[in-house]
């Protein structure tokens, strides 16, 4: 990660900047959330599918995002904020999942029908 | 060899091989300030885990739902306003690779007044629910509903000082290692906030809208 030019403007992390590639990482990630909006305000779909469909289309936004805004890629100046980001990805999904699964369970064996209420889901 | 440990004089130790490659100031902070954006996420996760396990029918206690109170139009507004701010800000990088003070301070100046846009638009949505008695008590729902959301208003909020201080910054300093790591720091935070806002939108504001 060394690269020892005198100029900071010629460091790669100044120069890896590129309007093409933030406008490209825009315009995926606004067409991405405006189906997502019109899919759910309209209720186009059953409501698994537009669970779904609504979580792929966070999916690929963020993908775009991390690809065309934060410059994630393989490159060798970027490799480790990439690795950094990788190794992040899993901690972030096991804190949210286990603990929903954990109170999830909990509710399903301890939580007592409250008069009034629909019920539990 | 044998006696190097003796003469090792603390005033004098070098604790890396200094003059070997030069000390890579912007890429040591950038990589730094990155895990410090990613122990940020884990804050994020544990406000969704919380939202997650209190969101459930019984957690609003028969009160109002977010299928109930959220916009989501006027939401995606807000995400726009949040898009276009980051969008400005990497105008504002292009503008530095070049090393062009005006379209740096420009790309700042437009990124600071978008991303007061988005904080306008959440203020006045908080004021409208509080207006119809919609608030952090109504239920254990509600609790994190708005600390989940408000906390990501925090983050742009001190963000936008951030921007403000890197305007003054630009326009009073040269281009150095320190300003420029700045910069790139500023940069990593605000589009951070944007892959955040997009888990935020989709799985609280339109999830809770169609559930």
């Amino acid at each position: 990660m060394s690269h020892g030019q005198d100029n900071p403007l010629a460091h790669p992390e100044v120069q890896m900047a590129n309007n093409r590639s933030y406008v490209t990482g825009f315009i995926v990630a606004s067409l991405l959330m405006a189906a997502a909006t019109v899919l759910v305000s309209g209720h186009l779909l059953p409501p698994f599918a537009l669970l779904l469909a609504i979580t792929g289309c966070a999916g690929l936004a963020i993908i775009a995002q991390v690809y065309f805004l934060l410059h994630m890629d393989l490159s060798e100046h970027s490799i480790w904020n990439t690795v950094a980001l990788i190794m992040f990805i899993p901690l972030f999904v096991i804190t949210i999942g286990l603990t929903w699964w954990m109170f999830s369970q909990l509710y399903l064996r301890t939580m007592p029908m409250i008069p009034g209420m629909p019920g539990m889901h | 060899m044998n006696s190097a440990a003796e003469k090792v004089d603390p005033e004098k130790v070098v604790l890396w091989a200094g003059g070997h490659e030069g000390h890579d100031v912007i890429s040591t902070r950038t990589f730094g300030f990155w895990l410090y954006i990613l122990s940020d996420g884990m804050l994020f996760a544990t406000l969704f885990a919380a939202y997650g396990v209190l969101s459930y029918t019984h957690s609003y206690y028969t009160g109002p739902t977010p299928a109930q109170f959220v916009a989501p139009w006027y939401t995606f507004i807000q995400t726009m306003a949040l898009f276009l701010s980051v969008l400005a800000y990497g105008f504002s990088m292009t503008a530095l690779k070049h090393g062009n003070r005006a379209g740096v301070i420009n790309g700042l100046l437009a990124a600071s007044v978008l991303g007061v846009v988005f904080l306008g638009l959440d203020i006045h949505d908080v004021l409208r629910l509080f207006g119809v008695h919609i608030t952090p008590r109504t239920s254990g729902g509600l609790s994190a509903f708005y600390v989940l959301t408000q906390v990501h208003a925090a983050h742009i909020f001190f963000g936008l000082i951030w921007m403000l201080v890197m305007i003054y910054q630009v326009m009073r300093k040269e281009f150095t290692e320190e300003v420029i790591g700045r910069l790139i720091s500023l940069r990593m935070f605000w589009q951070f906030q944007a892959v955040m806002w997009v888990f935020i939108y989709v799985f609280v504001y339109l999830w809770g809208y169609m559930s």
